[in-house]
């Protein structure tokens, strides 16, 4: 018996998977993991590529990467040049490592913030709510605004730690993150859910929190993966994505832009279906959830790979089997 | 001169099966069935529905409200829906084509003119019935004209609005508003309403028999060939009127039978039989003649790009959320955005399809057929054959209409032509 | 904006969970310092630490010739930092806020206030604080990571190195106001320190170096660090037994686990201390631990590490505010961490730290001899200092978190509500300007 007929069989199995629920599966085990993997004694450090919240201090599994960033720059200027900084150096280094892994798959598969989003799509769905679109002006103009937040989110805290800003600012992004206010409310830890008024820099920092986290609420329940969108984090991955291990590829000449891809993408890329040219097709907004490999019906269109070696390749045969179970149960 | 008795002796009407048109599908048939050696059995199914539906004449039943569509535009899973049932109005009969000059200028598009005369005459061969609604997607500008006419024969006529830009966003945003209005307009017509439930039965529907499709056409992937391009063009063609679920039902058949012929190393063609991806316009039953004349002088047709087959099953519709306006909106983009009809001002999606197609397919050589009066097809031939010569691709170029008077000049070409591709192919060996 | 600057990092340190507090510089030893009315002469602003620390020196030598600590205000001055901006404002106590329940004010206009009626060594109560007199009025440090107890306070130490604590010894019973325990040569003085890996039962801490009066001492690994300045005087037949104790815990974001751990369950008790008083840890209490103000804290009163009953146990708050009770048969105690904090509210600072004192006192008719004299009785006595914050409660609000919350969620609810019925007025995208 050779290994090959069997290596076909696992990557039949693989390709024709009921890819929806698989990633259902993944994300509820990485929510519940990096949520209340902290009961567990599970610490996985300070410089995850996604948003484990810090300020759920009971449960987390490890922490976000932009909180302890975030500090970093905000020490005080004569500090930041020093040698202490190296810190920030081997800090940063360990991030590109745990990025590196999964690319912006993070985002798609792991990111409790981001499987939120999905609950929140699914709940809308459930209620037979339809979902809403941006326009591809809108799209333009509001796929800037992460790298606005990203430059902020090292800006201002440069700026805390020169002194022109209020601490009451630091750490700015967390601040207005709805992870912060969201996420430690799962370990029963509603205390973000407060106006600070011992400052008017506190009042404002903590009551745009709020807005924004009740902007999400709204705005995830209508638009699907609604702040992926504005996500400094994705900015901040999509910047260092070249030496990423886990890649989404596309196969132009076998394309034939039924945008189906783009029907079934919760982010609006419409590279994914009219990009015929490049191969490495992640975008910036992209969140490497894989739904668009899964809903390609041309075989060896798109696949994602890992380290060169393709795990998860577009084929006729599991495009028909989800397609069939879609239209008999419909998610 | 009261007393007079006039006897008028009426003229019987002759059996529809002694008539002109039922004898060229009669020969067309014929030549189909008798002329080549072991057609696949299933393909039976297929002999016997042409033989009823067009050469005896045999009423097609269908149950609902019957919506005639001019084109594969015609979103089919919405009319399946809404209860009523799709047909194809697009015809290949040389009879109708003559019929319908009197409607169209004598360099028009023979596709075109047959429908009209089809839809003109009394005697309507498929006889499918009167059609409670005809469609007519704004596409090329002879189908655009025939609408009026259409109407004009006592019709009700409905132009779904189609964009003739595609990569645009604004293109799609019309379309997807054009697909909805359509939505909106069957129901006024069957007074039912639309609902998830009906519209995700009719996807499944739909979705069966594109999958059927999808194997049949991958099974031409096999050198030397399981299957010849004729009997797939006949298949395809069925769908035009056929019942969706009795037609995917044969397809599977069809497929079952392929896969054992597969297993039993089975050649329809000899193995150095030249392999040709058809392109242009619509072979339709019965104007087979390209894809016969091919394949009596040895080659073998074994993709093609038309909408008469492969553009009109191949694309498949994926839904993020099975909710109505999510499903609406991605059957839509469905209809517009993969399509490779060469009335878009750009044809990238076109040239990139054939060459993918050449190269899945192991292709020889490309077969352009335009229908001679069919501009766009026309048009599109020289950036099409600049394609070709870039990747060194011989293709083939011909202008014909339904006439059968053509064949023996067509024949020496295509004879020529296949030759030249085996010598190649020799040469290359 | 301008005391902005002085923040301390330390508390932000708090937070770097990547956390060395190793990192924390020397810088932290004057961003505690809260606003001065006087200013002081201070080392030129190119000074280097070196020098800095040579300049301290020599002002600490004059200042203790000058008045020895007798004058809270004209000895008690702070060491001004040369790099930050000096706010000249002038402080803001609130003690003459009068609150109703201002229970037992001590003689503050002695500027010393007397103790519990018992002046050992002129001031009161000897203590040990983490801020010489004057000086740890408040100053916003320590951050959301918080440290427990007087952690992260005057945390010094050369770059890269382990951290070090200072602590000052101090007589008085008001956290604000009491000075300096001066030098009594009759007394037997004597200072441990249990280090977190080291001997239970203590090291000896060396007295402070000449001209400087405090303790110093490095932390090295993580954990809880408790002096104990004990001293042992006669007086007439009574021997005057006094135990300060400091506890201090020194942990930092991503140190060594295993560390952390054994810290978090090695004994806080020194079963020599002849009376010790030690903060009840809550069940759920992590390393990073804060004291709120309206918090309920128990104390144990202990004695040679058994519990100590009938102890009369005072709890003083920042403001001088105190509360007496009596330890049970645990010893244990109870105090209800009273908010004393009320400034105009631009001057509030949420990362407020405030002192708290606790003084616990019993009589043994206990004999024996003390440098060759007789007793017939000892008076125990310790205390414990340590730091709360203001409350959350006091600060943040609910009301107006869920209230700003809902009104988002309904109006934006709202607003895509109605724009998505509304939305049926296609290919208006092009508008053209009439002018």
């Amino acid at each position: 018996m050779s290994a090959k007929p069997v290596l076909d069989k696992v990557r039949d199995v693989v390709n024709e998977v009921d890819f929806n629920r698989f990633r259902f599966w993944f994300q509820l085990v990485a929510f519940v993991l990096f949520v209340y993997g902290g009961y567990l004694a599970i610490d996985l450090g300070s410089k995850l590529p996604f948003f484990s919240c810090g300020y759920n201090r009971e449960g987390r599994a490890g922490v976000c990467y932009l909180l302890p960033l975030q500090h970093q720059l905000g020490r005080p200027l004569a500090m930041l040049f020093s040698m202490a900084s190296l810190a920030i150096l081997t800090g940063f280094l360990t991030f590109v490592l745990w990025f590196i892994v999964l690319n912006k798959g993070w985002c798609g598969f792991v990111c409790p913030l981001g499987t939120l989003q999905d609950w929140i799509s699914a709940l809308r769905r459930r209620m037979g709510i339809r979902f809403s679109n941006y326009t591809q002006g809108q799209f333009a103009q509001l796929t800037k605004i992460k790298f606005v937040l990203l430059a902020l989110m090292i800006l201002i805290p440069l700026g805390v730690g020169g002194g022109i800003f209020s601490r009451d600012m630091s750490p700015p992004f967390c601040l207005i993150c709805p992870a912060r206010m969201i996420l430690p409310m799962f370990t029963g830890d509603f205390s973000q859910f407060t106006v600070d008024f011992s400052s008017k820099t506190a009042i404002f920092m903590t009551a745009l929190g709020i807005s924004i986290t009740a902007l999400f609420l709204v705005g995830s329940f209508v638009k699907k993966r609604f702040f992926c969108f504005f996500c400094p984090m994705s900015a901040l991955h999509y910047l260092i994505s070249k030496p990423a291990l886990l890649k989404l590829k596309k196969d132009g000449s076998k394309c034939t832009r039924c945008g189906d891809c783009y029907a079934v993408c919760d982010m609006e890329i419409k590279e994914i279906a009219d990009d015929v040219k490049t191969t490495d097709i992640m975008t910036d907004d992209c969140t490497l959830c894989l739904k668009c490999v899964a809903s390609c019906p041309e075989s060896g269109a798109l696949k994602a790979t890992f380290a060169g070696i393709p795990i998860f390749v577009s084929t006729e045969a599991g495009f028909i089997k989800r397609m069939n179970k879609g239209c008999q149960h419909g998610k | 001169m009261e007393n007079e008795i006039h006897q008028v002796i009426p003229i019987q009407p002759a059996p529809y099966s002694r008539s002109r048109q039922a004898g060229e599908a009669q020969t067309v048939l014929d030549h189909i069935v008798d002329d080549f050696e072991e057609n696949p059995a299933a393909m039976q199914y297929f002999y016997d529905l042409f033989r009823q539906v067009y050469c005896h004449g045999d009423e097609i039943p269908h149950s609902g409200k019957l919506v005639g569509t001019t084109c594969i535009q015609a979103p089919e899973e919405l009319i399946y829906a809404f209860g009523a049932t799709p047909v194809r109005l697009c015809n290949g009969s040389y009879h109708y084509d003559q019929r319908g000059a009197d409607f169209m200028p004598a360099k028009s598009c023979s596709l075109v003119k047959a429908t009209l005369g089809m839809l003109s005459s009394d005697n309507v061969i498929p006889k499918i019935g009167k059609p409670d609604l005809v469609v007519n997607p704004s596409t090329c500008d002879q189908k655009k004209k025939s609408s009026v006419m259409i109407e004009g024969m006592g019709y009700q006529v409905y132009d779904l609005e189609f964009p003739n830009v595609k990569e645009s966003e604004a293109s799609r945003v019309y379309w997807r508003r054009s697909v909805r209005e359509f939505a909106s307009e069957l129901r006024k017509l069957t007074g039912k309403r639309l609902t998830r439930a009906n519209l995700k039965a009719a996807m499944a529907m739909t979705g069966r028999a594109q999958a059927a499709f999808r194997a049949l056409h991958n099974f031409r992937r096999q050198t030397p060939s399981l299957i010849l391009g004729k009997d797939a063009f006949l298949v395809t063609n069925a769908y035009f009127f056929d019942d969706i679920s009795r037609w995917t039902v044969a397809v599977e058949k069809l497929n079952a039978e392929l896969a054992e012929r597969q297993a039993a190393g089975f050649r329809a063609v000899q193995s150095k039989a030249p392999r040709v991806v058809f392109t242009g316009s619509p072979p339709i039953f019965p104007n087979l003649k390209l894809p016969l004349l091919i394949e009596e002088a040895g080659g073998v047709v074994v993709a093609d790009e038309t909408c008469s087959a492969n553009r009109m099953l191949y694309d498949m519709t994926a839904v993020d959320e099975w909710l109505l306006n999510d499903m609406v909106d991605s059957l839509a983009d469905k209809y517009l955005k993969p399509c490779t009809c060469p009335i878009f001002t750009r044809n990238d999606d076109r040239k990139r399809r054939l060459l993918d197609l050449v190269d899945q397919f192991k292709a020889d050589g490309v077969i352009y057929q335009a229908f001679s009066g069919c501009q766009v097809y026309e048009m599109e031939y020289r950036s099409v054959a600049e394609e070709f010569n870039k990747a060194g691709i011989p293709m083939l170029y011909i202008e014909t209409d339904y006439s059968p008077d053509d064949q023996g000049q067509l024949s020496t070409r295509i004879e020529a032509f296949l030759e030249s591709l085996k010598n190649r192919k020799k040469r290359r060996a | 904006m301008k005391d902005l600057a002085r923040y301390c990092l330390g508390g932000m340190l708090a937070l770097l969970l990547i956390g060395n507090v190793t990192a924390q510089t020397g810088l932290d030893e004057h961003s505690a310092h809260a606003s001065s009315d006087v200013v002081r002469p201070r080392p030129p602003e190119n000074a280097t630490p070196e020098e800095r620390r040579a300049f301290y020196q020599k002002r600490a030598a004059e200042r203790v010739k000058a008045g020895g600590g007798g004058d809270p205000v004209a000895a008690l001055a702070r060491t001004a930092p040369g790099n930050a901006t000096l706010d000249t404002a002038p402080v803001k106590r609130t003690q003459d806020k009068s609150t109703p329940a201002k229970p037992e004010e001590p003689a503050r206009a002695s500027g010393r206030p007397a103790g519990m009626g018992m002046a050992m060594r002129g001031g009161g109560p000897l203590w040990l604080s983490d801020s010489p007199p004057s000086r740890g009025d408040g100053a916003a440090r320590g951050g959301m990571g918080g440290m427990m107890g007087m952690g992260g306070m005057a945390m010094g130490g050369e770059r890269g190195g382990a951290p070090s604590k200072r602590l000052w010894l101090r007589a008085g019973s008001d956290p604000q106001k009491s000075g300096f325990a001066r030098e009594d040569g009759e007394a037997i003085n004597e200072t441990l320190i249990v280090r977190p890996q080291g001997p239970i039962e203590g090291e000896a801490l060396p007295p402070p170096v000449d001209g400087k009066k405090n303790l110093l001492f490095d932390m090295p690994v993580q954990g809880y660090y408790r002096v104990y300045a004990s001293s042992r005087k006669l007086q007439g037949e009574v021997l005057n037994v006094s135990v300060a104790k400091a506890e201090i815990s020194n942990f930092g974001h991503g140190g060594d686990e295993e560390e952390r751990a054994q810290a978090l369950v090695a004994p806080r008790v020194l079963e020599s201390a002849p009376i010790e008083i030690v903060r009840e840890k809550a069940p759920d209490e992590k390393t990073f631990f804060q004291l709120k103000s309206g918090d309920e804290q128990a104390f144990v009163v202990l004695q040679k590490g058994l519990p100590l009953q009938g102890a009369r146990v005072r709890f003083v708050s920042h403001e001088g505010w105190s509360k007496e009770a009596v330890s049970d048969e645990q010893g244990r105690v109870n105090f209800q961490i009273i908010r004393d904090y009320f400034p105009p509210w631009d001057d509030f600072k949420k990362r407020f730290k405030a002192s708290y004192l606790v003084i616990a006192e019993a009589n043994a008719a206990e004999q024996g001899m003390f440098k060759d004299m007789p007793y017939s009785s000892v008076r125990y006595q310790t205390t414990l200092s340590g730091n709360y914050y203001p409350s959350p409660n006091d600060y943040r609000s609910y009301a107006w978190g869920l209230g700003i919350g809902l009104l988002i969620v309904l109006f934006c609810g709202t607003a895509v509500y109605l724009y998505r019925r509304r939305r049926l007025k296609p290919f208006r995208e092009v508008r053209f300007d009439e002018r």
